[in-house]
């Protein structure tokens, strides 16, 4: 047993390193996001403050929570950025699939070390220079309201966007251009992960549906873990719930990858990438 | 000479259709993507309305007016010069650039000519469906108003102009980042809104040094009543930044070694 993790391990660090070298070059495509990050904050400052006059709270929530909720999904968004789909789709249509097929670690788990990888890189030159600017620069607080769960809960939305994005991956098996499932399923994640605007300001029918949707793990919980308070389609759940929900959620996705790979080999073919 | 140019861009026109016309499904895909990706950020206005909230003295249809501006110039931009990006990009990296220098037609001409490309098609009759229903809402308009909204529009479209060149130009030195795009769109984004909701500073960088407010809220206003002296005044700036837009790519081409792709 000692022996399987330390070999697991071994293969995290060995992969997580060569990606992280790989992509240090391009260290400066990182860095845009010291630049783009802070702006759209400035502009959704000014947006919601101007929203806000005269009102203390909208949906349920202030204005420096509102400010601390963009904040937090901007930061959370560095540390659990994903594009397991991308190059899983790239692999199976160009078939160079068939080089992971054949060795003795399982794809997923390569993307796992290599998204630990980049986002060692994200870490570094996104996610503390523009903590550094939301802290001291714009005075955001941005203190979670318990740092434990606020760390559970953002290592489970690192794993529950690589598992989407994987079975979104997987799809290329089936219809190798898969670019087209990509951009819708970026589409909505991009709106009903509460990336654009916090979930309770859609209505509350709709947020009814997001309660059964896999989206707002991804980044609504977690933002709002960091607030301190849940709530979705008008139920409130006290955050060790929420947080088991999301584990829950994410063992789920995780055993319909499984399923949708064992499929997926069963179909797959390929001669010498 | 210039019967020669237009005979060049009307032909890669042609082509551009024709593509579209032989990979229909692509083409009716990438329009699909384009409009649905778009209609996003005039959702948080919808939202923000929705939810009681409001831009203090703007009503709704007031601000879903710039947001359709800004999304038919988006098209325009799109349309007619966005291409010359990805272009100059690819052509960078390949070390292909020569292939363009050599004909004899202006460079720049020739990447904004050949990359015409008609996806966002569905995105500027979105646009202009959203400027429509927005311009019923927010009362009567007159001859001057269409004909300053025209001017000041068209001012917008330079300014697209403008960042699309710079952008070309960085990706010389820059070579390969994807990214680049973003960095616009992040200052393009206060152009979007009411510019009363930022402080003077900001008001005046968005209007004076990189004029976005000139792509979505300028225009509007003049639908609204509302274009005083100062929107015609930025109209100098929106120029001489786009006239910096060609100067600066024109240099970078001039700086471009290659050994022959």
């Amino acid at each position: 047993m000692m022996n399987f993790v330390l070999k697991k391990l071994k293969v995290i660090w060995a992969v997580a390193l060569v990606t992280y070298k790989e992509w240090s070059a391009y260290r400066t495509h990182a860095m845009v996001s010291i630049f783009v990050g802070p702006v759209y904050f400035i502009v959704q400052y000014f947006i919601w403050s101007a929203v806000y006059s005269g009102k203390t709270s909208l949906n349920g929530l202030e204005l420096s929570e509102m400010l601390k909720y963009f904040g937090v999904t901007t930061l959370i968004g560095y540390l659990t950025m994903d594009f397991a789909d991308w190059n899983l789709q790239m692999l199976v249509r160009t078939g160079k699939f068939l080089t992971f097929a054949i060795r003795p670690i399982h794809h997923r788990f390569f993307a796992l070390s290599q998204k630990i990888g980049h986002r060692v890189l994200g870490l570094l030159f996104e996610f503390l220079p523009c903590l550094f600017i939301f802290t001291f620069v714009f005075r955001v607080n941005l203190r979670p309201a318990n740092y434990g769960w606020a760390v559970i809960s953002v290592i489970l939305a690192f794993f529950m966007n690589l598992y989407m994005n994987y079975l979104i991956g997987m799809t290329a098996f089936w219809l190798v251009q898969a670019s087209g499932v990509r951009s819708v399923y970026l589409l909505l994640q991009s709106v009903f992960s509460g990336g654009l605007v916090p979930l309770v300001f859609f209505p509350e029918a709709l947020q009814k549906v997001l309660l059964f949707l896999p989206f707002q793990y991804v980044s609504y919980v977690p933002a709002m873990v960091f607030i301190g308070r849940y709530t979705l389609g008008n139920i409130s759940l006290p955050i060790p719930q929420i947080v088991g929900l999301q584990a829950l959620a994410v063992l789920i996705t995780a055993l319909v990858n499984e399923l949708v790979y064992r499929l997926s080999m069963k179909r797959f073919t390929g001669v010498g990438a | 000479m210039l019967k020669k140019y237009l005979l060049i861009y009307f032909e890669c026109i042609k082509i551009s259709v024709s593509t579209a016309i032989t990979y229909r499904l692509n083409f009716l895909l990438d329009n699909f993507i384009m409009i649905v990706s778009n209609i996003l950020f005039p959702l948080v206005t919808l939202l923000i309305y929705g939810s009681g909230a409001e831009f203090p003295g703007w009503s709704l249809y007031e601000v879903l007016l710039i947001q359709a501006v800004f999304t038919m110039s988006t098209a325009v931009a799109n349309i007619f010069f966005n291409g010359l990006l990805w272009a100059t990009m690819h052509h960078v990296i390949d070390g292909s650039l020569e292939i363009v220098l050599i004909k004899p037609v202006d460079c720049l001409f020739y990447l904004i000519a050949s990359t015409v490309d008609f996806s966002s098609t569905s995105l500027l009759i979105g646009g202009i469906i959203m400027f429509a229903v927005a311009l019923s809402h927010v009362g009567a308009v007159t001859a001057l108003m269409v004909l300053q909204f025209i001017v000041l529009f068209l001012a917008g479209v330079c300014v697209m102009m403008g960042i699309s060149l710079i952008m070309a130009a960085t990706s010389f030195k820059w070579v390969g980042n994807s990214r680049l795009p973003e960095i616009f769109n992040s200052i393009k984004y206060f152009g979007r809104y009411p510019q009363n909701i930022f402080p003077k500073a900001i008001s005046a960088f968005t209007s004076f040094i990189i004029p976005v407010a000139m792509i979505g809220y300028f225009p509007a206003a003049a639908l609204l009543g509302e274009a005083d002296v100062t929107a015609f005044a930025i109209i100098l700036p929106c120029l001489a930044f786009t006239a910096a837009g060609v100067l600066l790519f024109r240099h970078m081409v001039h700086l471009y070694e290659g050994v022959g792709g």
